[in-house]
Formats: C-alpha cells, structure tokens, sequence
C-alpha cells in the first residue's frame, strides 16, 4: 500500500524532482535533504552533487565561462556548508569546475593561439625558479594538497606547439579519470614508477610532456584568457562542452565500481582469508568479481551498530535492507551464492582472526589527500589489527571519493551520530547520567595502509596527492 | 457482515490506490495547544517560536513533517498568530524550494483543541490521511512504516480511524511527561488500544480501571505505561467527523480518545497504535520537557536534529568534542571553561574565568567575568554581568543580569528583565516585564517594576497571572508554586484543558450537584450511564451555546448521547435547562439584559425544547410540567431567579413551546411550591399565570375545563 506520497524522501525523489525544479529550489532541496541525512553516504551524494551541477550548467544562460564557474562555485558553496563531512560534494564541485577551466583553456588555446609565442618564452623564464618552492609544496603540511603547478595550462601551452591533434586524447584522461580499462595513459609521473611496485599499471611509461618541470605558475596568465574569452570569444559553446564533461563525470562515478572490480583478480588469490568490513558496495563487486574464478573465503565484520542490518542483508540477499532507492545496482547475487563461504564476525572478534587473514579489504567513506582515509567507525581497529599482523591493508575506492583535503582536524572529519543506537533510549538512567558518544567514522592514517585500488588502478598511499593533483585544480581546492 | 464487509473491501482498494497517488500526505501542527505551559514566556511570544537549542521550536515540526515526506502543511495557530505567520513568511517553508507544495495558516478564534478540530472539519480542507502533530514535537521517526501499517489496517477495515505513533521508553525516562502518566491499554495482536486513561486521574488516585468485558473479550492486553507520547497521531478524516460529533471533547488524549475508546460499541470506531522502540519522538509539552528534550538534542539522541545539523539557513554551529556546539564569531576569554554539552551562538561572549557546562547559550549574549552558568537557558541578546551564577533557570531574550547574582534553580526570567546587581533570585520566582494581552485588549502593558524582586532600578515583577479565567489560574498556579525542574511531584495536567472545559465542569459540579441533593432524589436514581450522560450533555450543549452551533447540530448530539447512554427523557430535558440556563446567567452576568438574553437562547434553540417535550396533544402536560418544573430547581439558586424564570416562561409560552395549560399544570402541581427557595422563585409568576387566566377567559369558554382545576 505505501506508494508514491508516503516514500520518505532520499535520492530517487530528490533526482526526480530535478527535473521539473529550478536550480535554487533544488538546492536548497538538496541541502535539507543533507541536513536530514536522507541523502548520505559517498555515492549518493556524489550522483546528486553532479546531477545538480549538470543543472545548474543547462541552466546557465549567456556565455561567460568565469560567471558560470562562479555560479558553480556559489552553489558549491552551498552545498558543502550544509553538510561538510561529506566531502565528496566538494570534490564532485571542484570537478565540475576544473571541467569549466579545462574548456576555457582548450579554447583559449585555439583563440590565442597567435599570442603563444609570447606566452612560452614567459612561460620558460617563469617555470625555472618555480620548481624548487613547488616542490615543497607536497609537504602534507599544506592543508590541501594541490599541484604546485596548473598543469593544464602549462600543458595547453606545451601543445600550442604541437598542434590540436596531440592534445584531445590527453586532455580526457587527465582531468576526468573515466577511462577505458586501460591504465597506461594513467601514470603521469615518475613518482608513480617507484611507489606503487604491485600494480599492473607499473608498466606503463610516465609520458614525457607531463613531467614536473615544464610547470609554471601562469594563474595570471590564465585570468587574462578568461577575461579574453569572456570578451571575445562567441564561437564555442560552453555549456555544450562542460555538459560533456559532466556526463563523463556520471560515467565516472557509474562505472567506477566495476572498473575497480577489474582489478580483483591481480589481489585475490585462491584459498585465500579475506577481511572486510560495511556493507559497501564497491567491496561486494569487487569480491564478486574475484570469485568469478577463484575459491577463497570472506570474513565479514558486521560493523554494529550502524551498518550491521545494511550489511547482514547484503550478505544474505544482496541487497541493502535500508536503501529505499531502487537502483538496479543496488541489487546483486549475495557472495554465498557465488559459492563464496563468507563468515560474519563482530567487531570485537577481528583481531582474535587477523591472525587468520591474509588480506583485509576495507571500503572508505573519504580518501584524504595524504593517504589516510575516513571509514566506518571500526575501520581503523581494523587496520590495527592488520599491522600488528603484518597483514596487507587494501583499500578499494572511487577516485571520486579522493579529496584534495588534508586531515588537520580530524575531529572535523568526523560525524557523530544518533547515541541511541549504541545505548537503548529506553534506559531513562542511562541517558540522564551517561555521555555517550557514537561516532560514524574513523580516520585510518596512511601508514596503516598498503594499498589503493580506484578506478584508475592501484596505489601505494603516498602517491595519492599526484592523483589528488590531476583530478583537481590548484584554483578550486578553496571554493 | 463478513460479505459486505469483503465488498467494501473490493471496491475500496483500487480507488485508494488511485486516489493515495493523487492525495498528498497532509498534515496539520496545532502550533497553539491552548495552555499557559511556559508562562510568562508565552505572553510574549507564541510557543512554537520558543527556541530549543537555539532553534525555534516550530522548526523541529517542520523538519519532521518534511521528512516523512508530508506535502502539505496546515498550521493552527491561537495566540500571537502575526508572530507565527510572520516567522512562517520569512522561514525557508514557504519558498520555493520549500518541500511542502503547500503552507497554509489557519486562524481561528477557537480555545481549546477540541474547537481547532472542529474548525478544522468544518474547513473541509484535509481529503484523505492526515498527520496530527503539535508545533512543538522534537522526531526523527520515519514515520513510512507507521504509515503503511495505518493504510493497510485502513483498508482492511474502515472503522480503524487513528493511528497513535508512540516511543518506548522504560519505566523511568527524563523525557516521558512526569506528573501524568498515561497509560494506554493495548491489544498487542492487533495494536489496537482499547483503553486510555491519564494517572493520577481526577481525584489523585493512581488506579486504572479496565472493563472486565476488556479482560475477558481479549486474550493478551499489554497496560503500558513506558511509552513516551509525542502526540503524533496519523489520522483519517473520520476522526475529524467524531470530533464534530462530540461537541464535548477538548482534549485529544483525555477527552478524544479516551471517549472514543469507551464508546467502541457505539460508534465502532478503533483506534491503533504504532510503538516504536528506536529513533526519537518527544514533545516539549511543559518546561520539564523542555529542559529534556534540550539535553537530548544536545547529547545527539535526536541525531540528525543536532544543533551541528543547522536547520535554519544562517546557522554555522560546529561539534567540538564532548558535545561542544559553537557557531562561528563566538568570543571566547582566553580562561574561560567551556565544559561538555553546551551551545554558543554566534557573537556571544564570554569573559575571563567563567564556567559554562551543560547550557545554551543563544547568539550575542554577554558574560562577563567570573560566571557560573550551568544547565541554564541564556536565550538570545542576554546580558550577564561579572561574578554572576546562574544554575538551571531560563534567561530569556535581552534580560539582563547584574553582578554577582544568584539565579537559583528553576526561575525563569522573561523578554527584557533587568535584575540589578548583587540580587538573588529564588528558584521559584517567575520575573517578566509583560502583563497579559488580553488585559486591555491591545498592546502588551508594561507592569510596574517591583524592586523587592529584582532590585532598586531593575526591570520585572513577579509574573501573576491576574487574568479574570479562573481555570488559567489553576494552571499557572500550579507552575508558580513549584519549581520548574523539581518537576516529579509538578501536578500539571497532561493534556491541556481548555478554559472551556474546565469552566464548564468546574460549574457543572455546582449546578449538577446541588440539585441532585435537592431534587434528583425525588427520581429514581440513574445508573451509571445516566449520571454520564448529565454530565456530557450538559457540557456538550454548554458548549454548543457558547460556540453558537446549530440547533440541530445540537439536537444530533444530544440523541446520540441520549442513545448511547439510555438516558431517559427526564435527564435530557434536564440536561437541557442546566445548559441552558448556566448560558442564561452567564450571559446575563456579562451586561446582556435579562429578556434579551432569553431571547438569545431559548428562541434561537427552541427546537431543542419541543424535541423534548412529547406531550402536546395528551391533555396532562407532565412532560411540559416535568420541564417547567426542572427549570424551577435550576434557578432556585441562580441570582434573579424569580426574573429569569417570568421571561423564560413568557418567552416558552410565546413560542408555543409550552402551552398554557402546561404552564397552568405546573403552576397547581404541589411540588413546584415545595419548599422555601421553590416558592420564592415561583412566585413572580403569578402575574403571567394571572394574564394567561384572563385571557384564556376572555377567548373562549371551551378552556375553561382545562384552565380551572
């Protein structure tokens, strides 16, 4: 009998009266739906943040790319005031705009093509003394982690030399991590070579034109060519081209899970013990994927006192029992019924059966820029645990749930939730004379890691700021 | 029954389906619930706008309401509507991105809860289900299983009109009500409740009473009372229709559903409940309430209604560990401790040396060096001077404190009180600037200062509630007289009472008792059910009176009553005087003049009289005799009596009511000069006896029969 008028609302109606709503009414939809933490969790938030933003640029009228990346960044703005931990909403926000930037350069690139002599010998006495400070700027130490260059400019403007030709291809795969399988183009630097020894994607060459050290600081330089193109430029359209992206963007966060599950068989190996953790959705594929040809065995934590129904239906039905969005990927074969033996433990117990485990798996809620990571609270017990074994930490996430953020506070990471679900309300004595504190996240520091897996492939933590550093532009990381 | 029943369900469930996606999810808040709770505190704001945690309250409503996904949103309001409709207009509800397609506000002149409904029905503006809620519920409930289980309960059977949504909570809980404990008797095979009843009731006494036919007709009852009530109810039109039916029922717990509960075999109609055992639902019925509700806001047990989830647009409040909340701009001294579950507002603050714990604090408040603040209320723009303590009371907007004060435990300190330095204010003291409203009609009246209290130069008095309504006294008086968190022996009534109801019974008790010495003993004595039904239909026509209801509104109440409680012809005719009269004598007690008074009522419901009386074509009038003489006991000991009773008995034998051999009857029945008072009543009749004598004369021979006995 519960139909249309009694669904509470969440993703599916929110994505729904999107389309009929302006922008600023669905906004501050949005923002409540945030609020009331009807919409949470990375993905969800992630879908919405973008199908919002895909909005707001078909609504975008006139020309200016500068107004239109202020627009973005106004409703950005918005959207992250009303919920902060979930940080991917602003990284969805500062790839969106680094999508803008990105078509203004390209066609700044063919409008000044004429003035590129004169910015590449600007170019070359700038970049030299750059290098150094630059350098420093990997510290963690900076609070977000930010290429000390804009890469894209300094790019585009490599490739004034080289033609248009050469400059499509490169441009995708740096700035929207949806690519094919294929990981090779993905490696820019050679700080990925030694870093990451156990992925495939080692294998692939650094490409030579995006070494670090034709970068250089030319922000002034690329606000002069928004000015121009502000002014000037009539012929392209920008809304065209940034609704490109943003789609990809959507294909992107779509096909990020089976991407990473493409990787399961190069980790999982027979007969072996595996520890996870939540009821994630990318762990669950990227399992399934493995157990598609190999026989090993899952033990599961059932991470009381949020995630434990979520979790206990995905293993025995696949499917989350709380989610009320019925996306057809939210419904799967359970891993039992791949012929998996999938043991479910308390939290309590993980450390008595690390000693068992060969390889933990953990799912996260947000990838920080310095390697470290906010997951379900237990998550970091876990990752304990698994050091004090010298057992294998990996970490599987969409790229998209990396954030250019550093973990200064990580008390501000940190969500507290409803201290009712760890005491029984019930207990009148309890609750008037006990503080309880329930927190929903843990923060797992980068040493406690081993391994990243995200669509674009494997990586060891350290690396994560150069992936941080292409996703993100150095303008946007402060909205 | 059963293939009707079946029928009925057949061609129901494809039409609700149909109309369910076309319905949206309504719901009504009664911002107002008619009472004087958070005196002196409500005389200048309307008690939906109260912050909690530094939220208005209303906004906790709304965020509840948005999310079970309701659509659209009717908001009652009583008191200080301008304020209530101005904060709404300016509130992001009503903007276009608001999640309500619809806000509407509804004023109306009602007092009491039982009148709102009414108003309500008659409005015709709720088509299907609705959500009945307070304007001061504090939830996180999804309420999307209470309401499928409603809906498929509804389908299957019509008759299960009201779904109460409860919260267990064990046995003893800071936010369950304190000094009344409802107790809900449950049939837990089908959630039905079968039983309601408030302890201590009317007379102290904490018993229940079940109906054996309860025990015996049901073979599991749960009785509970652990459960939290925060009055969210999701309802059907229907219920509405019973409120309308029942002019009596004010309160939506005491008078509502307990009535309904009891009359389940007259009306038929079941009511259900839904508990839940996880999430929060709580309601800041009083000031005990609020002080729980607020602490569990702060202690994240309403999670995601944390002050850090910043309902309102413009708030910035951060979590700070052990349940700190601060907003951006607070001004903290460099010595000053802030402990656990406290919230500042924003450009609030604090000096050297002071101790924060366990308060909330509003926005741009002062605290000046060396002050103790713990579990106090300091609401926006307060001032408090050095040295001064402040322990569990409520300082409202722009009050001012001086140095070295001591606020003790439970006082509260309305809008704008200036207290001078070095003054103690004891924990019972309620000190406001403000006099009542409706005192003079128009702007609030500023009191006069009483320096006793807070000091040579101060601001504030102690808050009297000198208002004419006796039954607010009572309330009121009952909060002045203890302190407001010492609250486990606070006697308040749950449910509010309206001025009406209480009135009404107040002055029941006289007029009903009285005669029932004098005169009811002359009758047969009634059973249990009769002596019910003097007192229902006495109030219920009370209020129809006052209310000014149709005559025939009435009359279908009144039979209905009358059915279901088998009471004779006698007691309806009595309960019709009593009414009546009690109108009578209020009206002419308010400057109306006695004739037209009578006018007023017994012409305007002379339909009520005649339906009573059945014995216009017999020749001994004793059903005009019975009435004439019923309305002789009832003003035997009302001022002007002998008057009212010449005008009435003019006015009946005008309208043709009673005849004037009725009339005569009467005049030569022996026991209508039974007595001292009797007689004296009696006797300023004799002068239209006199004239009806004459002039029956005069016009024909044939009456003499009758005239002369």
């Amino acid at each position: 009998m519960a139909q249309g008028a009694t669904i509470a609302p969440g993703l599916t109606s929110f994505l729904k009266s999107l389309k009929t709503t302006p922008v600023d009414p669905s906004v501050e939809h949005f923002t409540s739906l945030l609020k009331r933490r009807q919409i949470r969790s990375s993905r969800p938030c992630a879908i919405a943040t973008v199908a919002l933003l895909l909005r707001v640029v078909i609504e975008f009228k006139g020309k200016d790319a500068a107004k239109l990346m202020e627009r973005i960044r106004q409703v950005g703005r918005r959207m992250i005031s009303a919920q902060p931990r979930e940080l991917v909403v602003g990284n969805m926000v500062r790839r969106v705009l680094g999508l803008v930037r990105e078509v203004v350069d390209e066609n700044a690139d063919v409008e000044t093509n004429a003035a590129s002599d004169n910015a590449h010998s600007h170019h070359d006495s700038l970049t030299r003394p750059n290098l150094n400070s630059s350098i420093s700027n990997f510290s963690p130490l900076k609070h977000v982690a930010t290429e000390p260059t804009d890469s894209n400019l300094s790019q585009s403007e490599h490739m004034s030399d080289s033609g248009e030709l050469y400059r499509r291809p490169s441009l995708l795969t740096s700035h929207t991590s949806y690519a094919p399988t294929s990981n090779a183009l993905m490696v820019h630097s050679l700080f990925g070579l030694f870093s990451q020894p156990e992925t495939p994607s080692t294998s692939s060459t650094p490409t030579g034109h995006q070494s670090p050290d034709r970068k250089g600081m030319l922000t002034s330089l690329n606000l002069e060519r928004l000015a121009n193109l502000s002014m000037s430029n009539t012929t392209i359209d920008l809304r065209a081209e940034v609704m490109d992206g943003i789609k990809e963007l959507q294909d992107e966060l779509e096909q990020s899970d089976e991407l990473i599950a493409a990787n399961a068989l190069d980790h999982i190996h027979s007969n072996e013990i595996i520890l996870t953790h939540t009821a994630s959705t990318t762990v669950q594929k990227f399992l399934l994927a493995a157990a598609r040809k190999r026989k090993f065995t899952v033990v599961h934590a059932e991470t009381y006192p949020h995630d434990h129904t979520a979790t206990h239906g995905i293993l025995l039905t696949g499917k989350k029992r709380e989610s009320h969005q019925d996306d057809e990927d939210d419904v799967w074969k359970p891993l039992t019924a791949a012929g998996i033996q999938v043991v479910v433990i308390p939290d309590s117990h993980v450390f008595a059966i690390m000693s068992r485990v060969s390889k933990v798996i953990l799912a996260t809620h947000t990838v920080l820029a310095n390697g470290g990571l906010v997951a379900a609270a237990g998550a970091r017990m876990i990752a304990k645990a698994a050091k004090d074994h010298q057992t294998p930490v990996v970490v599987v996430s969409g790229v998209y749930k990396l954030s250019p953020v550093y973990p200064f506070d990580i008390e501000e990471l940190i969500e507290y939730g409803d201290a009712g679900k760890t005491v029984p309300y019930e207990d009148g004595d309890f609750v008037e004379k006990v503080d309880v504190e329930n927190p929903l996240y843990d923060y797992v520091p980068a040493d406690l890691v081993d391994l990243y897996i995200t669509n674009l492939g494997g990586h060891a933590p350290s690396y994560l700021y150069r992936i941080v550093a292409d996703h993100y532009r150095t303008e946007d990381i402060t909205l | 029954m059963p293939p009707k029943g079946k029928r009925g369900h057949a061609n129901d469930k494809p039409k609700s389906g149909e109309d369910e996606r076309d319905e949206p999810l309504q719901a009504v808040i009664l911002a107002d619930p008619f009472e004087t709770r958070f005196s002196p505190f409500t005389l200048e704001r309307p008690r939906c706008l109260l912050p909690l945690a530094n939220t208005p309250l209303i906004e906790y409503t709304f965020e509840f309401l948005a999310s079970a996904g309701v659509e659209e949103v009717f908001v009652y309001c009583g008191a200080h509507r301008e304020q209530v409709e101005d904060y709404i207009n300016r509130s992001k509800w009503v903007s276009r991105s608001s999640p309500f397609a619809k806000l509407e506000l509804i004023q109306s002149t009602s007092n009491s809860i039982g009148d709102a409904m009414r108003d309500l029905d008659s409005r015709g503006l709720l088509i299907g289900d609705f959500i009945m809620v307070y304007g001061d519920v504090v939830s996180n409930l999804p309420l999307e299983s209470a309401l499928a289980a409603h809906r498929a309960r509804r389908t299957k059977d019509k008759n299960a009109i009201m779904t109460m949504v409860l919260r267990a909570a064990g046995t003893s809980h800071r936010t369950k009500a304190r000094s009344v404990n409802p107790v809900f008797v449950i049939d837990p095979s089908k959630d039905r409740c079968l039983h309601f009843e408030q302890m201590p009731n009317k007379d102290g006494s904490n018993f229940l009473s079940i109906d054996s036919e309860l025990l015996s007709s049901n073979q599991e009852l749960d009785v509970r009372q652990d459960l939290i009530d925060a009055g969210i109810d999701i309802c059907t039109p229907d219920v509405l229709a019973l409120w309308s039916d029942n002019f009596d029922f004010q309160a939506p717990r005491k008078g509502f559903l307990h009535s309904v509960l009891k009359d389940y075999e007259l009306n038929g109609k079941t009511i259900h409940t839904h508990i839940v055992t996880d999430h929060y639902a709580a309601r800041v019925r009083n000031l005990h309430a609020y002080d729980a509700v607020s602490k569990d806001i702060t202690s994240r047990w309403a999670y995601p209604l944390c002050p850090d989830s910043n309902l309102i647009q413009g708030q910035s409040y951060r979590l700070q560990k052990g349940n700190i909340y601060k907003e951006d701009g607070v001004i903290l001294a460099r010595d000053c401790v802030i402990n656990s579950k406290t919230v500042i507002g924003r450009g609030t603050s604090i000096g050297e040396k002071s101790v924060i714990s366990n308060s909330i604090i509003g926005r741009n408040c002062y605290i000046g060096r060396g002050v103790t603040i713990d579990g106090a209320y300091i609401w926006d723009h307060a001032s408090i001077a050095d040295g001064t303590t402040v322990k569990r009371a409520i300082v409202a907007n722009e009050a001012s404190l001086g140095k070295k004060c001591i606020v003790e435990p439970g006082a509260l300190i309305s809008y704008g009180v200036i207290i001078k330095d070095g003054v103690t204010v004891r924990g019972e003291s309620r000190i406001t600037r403000a006099k009542r409203r409706r005192e003079n009609g128009e702007d609030l009246d500023e009191g006069k200062s009483d320096p006793e209290v807070v000091g040579e130069g101060g601001g504030g008095f102690e808050f009297h509630d000198s208002d004419e309504d006796d039954e607010d006294e009572v309330v009121d008086g009952l909060v002045h007289r203890q302190p407001m968190y010492n609250l486990s022996h606070h006697n308040l009534s749950n449910e509010s009472i309206s001025t009406l109801n209480s009135d009404s019974e107040a002055d029941f008790q006289v007029s009903h008792h009285t005669p029932s010495s004098s005169f009811l003993s002359t009758t047969s004595q009634d059973s249990d059910h009769a002596a019910n039904f003097d007192h229902d239909a006495t109030g219920s026509i009370y209020d129809s009176l006052v209310e000014g209801h149709e005559t025939a509104n009435i009359q279908l109440e009144l039979t209905a009553l009358r059915m279901s409680t088998n009471a004779s012809d006698h007691q309806v005719r009595r309960a019709i005087i009593v009414s009546f009269v009690k109108r009578l004598s209020q009206l002419v007690k308010s400057g109306t003049s006695v004739k037209d008074a009578v006018v007023q009522v017994f012409k305007q419901h002379k339909d009520l009289i005649e339906r009573s009386i059945f014995d216009k074509n017999t020749s001994v009038k004793s059903d005009q005799v019975d009435f004439l003489l019923l309305l002789q006991t009832e003003l035997t000991h009302r001022e002007n009596g002998n008057m009212i009773l010449v005008s009435v008995a003019t006015k009946l034998i005008e309208l043709d009511v009673i005849g004037d051999d009725g009339l005569m009857q009467w005049w030569d029945s022996p026991k209508s000069s039974e007595g001292e008072d009797m007689r004296k009543v009696k006797e300023k009749t004799r002068q239209l006896v006199d004239f009806l004598n004459q002039s029956s004369e005069e016009e024909s021979e044939d009456d003499d029969e009758e005239d002369s006995d």
